[in-house]
């Protein structure tokens, strides 16, 4: 009874508040539906960076001329991509975070927004000072800086409209992801995953900035924005609730406190469910003995209402991480895609620890888990029952212990997957995956924590993966339905480029070289168009229409973490450490320098 | 094998160039064997530099990334400038302060003589043990 009136009570609420809710924010997904726009990072609200165009197909698409190019001054790793908003593309670049508005009637430079930035906010950036993009709501430009400021600018004049401090770099936080607009909120995270940042994603006003409400990752149920008794996680079998204080109990004392989850990745959100789904990152240290427990909710998909910010449901993927397998990549929403029969409107991810999940997003059950690489060799499989992984011990940090070097763990830290987003093709339900194929040593010490400083505690050496084709990289074609690779396409490098497949039947993505390649869409064997950009692409490509013709754009830029010797300019390592060793070949075919390349047909 | 050849192109580089450094042996700030064990001092030191994770920006082998190569920037700093970079940082490019760090303030020595003895080439990088 009671809970027939609470549903009957919510519905009424609901209704009542529906108009008020539904204009909050039309203008964005309007602009989404029209494909002649790019009015998100991802193209969508869904994250499928699919477009409907159709002028550049897999018949023409040989012909591919560059329309115009644009530096953007700044050397150092370009992620993310421009937006297209009607007859304007809004560009952004690494710190110190440049904004550029060009009109696409003739490439002018309409404003440019250069915010000035404390530099000690650079050595406590992780894996190159990126920035992955802007976002677009109400006339405002959204600007996720660096040092954690979030700024609104008039998208007509570039003015300031409003500013505030999302986080204090002093304590080691900084800001590398896109901010995103989900309704009438702009919503972001925090980086600083090793410098010992406790994560969190907050919800600010689109119009004022006026933090709406903070859920961290960890710690106390209130401070996580959780119902002991109704937010859900998959539990033997079935959704079952959290139960109380569910992250303080998987800690050992206070380390929560320092313990990572950060949140730099692409968040999606479904109108219907009113639900927004994103990553939290990998538990702080990478030393696992200094964190006994599961860790909760590190390396989680989380599912949180966006007005209120309270968790619906939460999945862990990788309990008590031992491999900083940091659970940010990106969720996109799909509907209709077939499991075992039955269609279902999922959840599809693919994490840094080599398996490709599907989830219902709805409920938040898990339906399919799947090593996305087959040499992933970490876990044998996960058991569908509990939802963990089966950790195999040779590759297990923890049991191998501290201060001994775990040899040959497949995938490396930077994952069978970084943040390089997947795209999603509706029209064969197929996801194209950018992957890596690099694995690693791992050898975790003993560290101590001091605020703002590193708090690593681990040598890693990263190489291509073994007995395999030799390169550190393919582009995949994944059927989330089954949890199988359709096809894989080996690359030299790994593919830390964001993918696009279009209605005109490609696929495309950039490569470490800084190769733009178009595949056919169905057949992603079939390499249509290849362009050589003026340097490595570590940017995600994207598509508008402009007067009639269609474009497709990227940023190239090599950096990040695959690409930081050379952002860095290292010249004589020989085995180095981290992403360095196994990447340094790449200065013998690019160099820095952030570049947008635009094309289309003749 | 391949290492150790290189380590040995660098000492041997090294002693070159700089006759001189191989004499003074007995003036080193670290006493090492076979290049990679070393007194306890520089031992700690290199225990230092692995935990604040000193290769992120000045490479595994402290040959630059973001930083600068410290195997060239040893040969030109006094001792007395190197703990200054160190306590106080040099903000305007990027080099924190690390005054606030017990494991810092309690290792100067023994980081110093570790970049020192890879400056030198007498240190290898990578994991290092300590000389009894």
């Amino acid at each position: 009874m009671a809970s027939i009136r609470t549903y009957t009570w919510g519905v009424l609420f609901g209704l009542a508040a529906l108009p008020g809710l539904a204009f909050a924010n039309p203008e964005v997904i309007k602009l989404t539906q029209d494909p002649k726009n790019w009015a998100m990072q991802a193209g969508n609200m869904q994250n499928q960076r699919y477009s409907a165009l159709k002028q550049i197909n897999k018949d023409n698409v040989k012909n591919l001329r560059v329309a115009w190019t644009m530096s953007t001054g700044v050397l150092r790793g370009h992620e993310g991509g421009p937006l297209v908003i009607g007859d304007m593309l809004y560009v952004h670049s690494p710190f110190p975070n440049k904004v550029f508005a060009v009109s696409l009637s003739d490439q002018q430079i309409k404003w440019k927004y250069e915010p000035k930035q404390d530099p000690t906010v650079i050595p406590v950036m992780c894996c190159d000072t990126v920035n992955r993009g802007l976002a677009y709501a109400d006339g405002k430009i959204f600007l996720q800086q660096a040092d954690t400021n979030l700024v609104a600018l008039d998208a007509k004049t570039g003015k300031e409209i409003w500013k505030i401090k999302n986080g204090d770099p002093k304590k080691g936080e900084t800001n590398t992801n896109a901010p995103h607009v989900f309704k009438d909120k702009v919503i972001t995270g925090i980086s600083g995953g090793e410098f010992g940042v406790r994560g969190f994603v907050a919800a600010y006003d689109i119009k004022t900035g006026k933090l709406v409400w903070k859920g961290y990752s960890t710690g106390p149920d209130a401070e996580m924005l959780m119902d002991p008794d109704k937010t859900m996680t998959w539990t033997d079998g079935k959704m079952a609730p959290v139960g109380r204080d569910s992250s303080l109990k998987t800690w050992q004392g206070d380390q929560w406190k320092i313990g990572g989850g950060t949140t730099w990745g692409w968040y999606s959100y479904d109108p219907k469910l009113n639900l927004m789904y994103y990553g939290s990152g990998n538990p702080s240290t990478w030393n696992p003995a200094q964190r006994p427990g599961d860790n909760k909710w590190s390396m989680t998909i989380w599912a949180r209402d966006v007005d209120t910010g309270q968790t619906k449901w939460v999945y862990q993927m990788t309990p008590h991480d031992e491999w900083d397998f940091d659970g940010v990549n990106e969720m996109i929403l799909a509907d209709g895609i077939n499991v075992k029969g039955k269609p279902r409107n999922v959840l599809v991810h693919f994490d840094r620890n080599g398996f490709g999940y599907t989830l219902d997003r709805v409920t938040g059950q898990l339906l399919v888990a799947e090593k996305f690489d087959p040499k992933v060799n970490w876990a044998s499989h996960v058991d569908m029952k509990t939802g963990r992984p089966q950790v195999v011990k040779q590759y297990s940090t923890q049991a191998q212990g501290q201060d001994v070097n775990s040899k040959g763990i497949c995938p490396a830290a930077l994952g069978s997957k970084d943040q390089q987003p997947a795209a999603y093709n509706p029209a064969n339900k197929m996801f194209y995956v950018p992957t890596n194929h690099v694995c690693m040593d791992y050898e975790p010490f003993k560290v101590e924590y001091t605020a703002g400083q590193p708090y690593v505690g681990a040598t890693l050496s990263m190489f291509p993966a073994p007995n395999s084709h030799g390169g550190m990289g393919n582009f995949i074609m994944w059927d989330a339905g089954t949890g199988k690779i359709v096809k894989s396409k080996p690359e030299k490098f790994s593919v830390w480029s964001g993918a696009l497949v279009t209605a005109g039947g490609v696929a495309c993505y950039g490569t470490l070289e800084g190769y733009v390649k178009c595949v056919d869409a169905n057949d992603i064997s079939k390499e249509l168009y290849k362009f050589k950009t003026p340097s490595g692409i570590i940017g995600n490509l994207n598509t508008w229409e402009y007067k009639g013709k269609q474009y497709i754009g990227v940023l190239s830029g090599i950096g990040g973490w695959a690409g930081i010797g050379l952002a860095a300019g290292l010249e004589k390592d020989t085995d180095g450490l981290g992403a360095v060793g196994g990447y340094k070949e790449l200065k013998n075919y690019t160099e820095l320098g952030g570049v947008l390349t635009v094309f289309a047909l003749p | 094998m391949k290492n150790t050849q290189s380590i040995a192109g660098i000492a041997f580089a090294l002693a070159a160039l700089a006759p001189g450094y191989a004499a003074a042996a007995d003036d080193k700030p670290y006493k090492v064997a076979e290049g990679n064990r070393v007194d306890k001092i520089t031992l700690e030191g290199w225990r230092t530099w692995r935990a604040l994770a000193c290769e992120r920006c000045h490479g595994a082998r402290q040959e630059g990334l973001v930083g600068p190569p410290l195997v060239e920037s040893m040969k030109r700093l006094s001792k007395e400038e190197f703990k200054q970079t160190m306590l106080k940082g040099r903000p305007e490019k990027g080099m924190p302060n690390f005054d606030g760090s017990k494991m810092v303030t309690e290792n100067l020595d023994g980081l110093y003589a570790y970049l020192k003895g890879r400056s030198d080439g007498a240190i290898q990088s990578g994991r290092l043990e300590e000389l009894k």
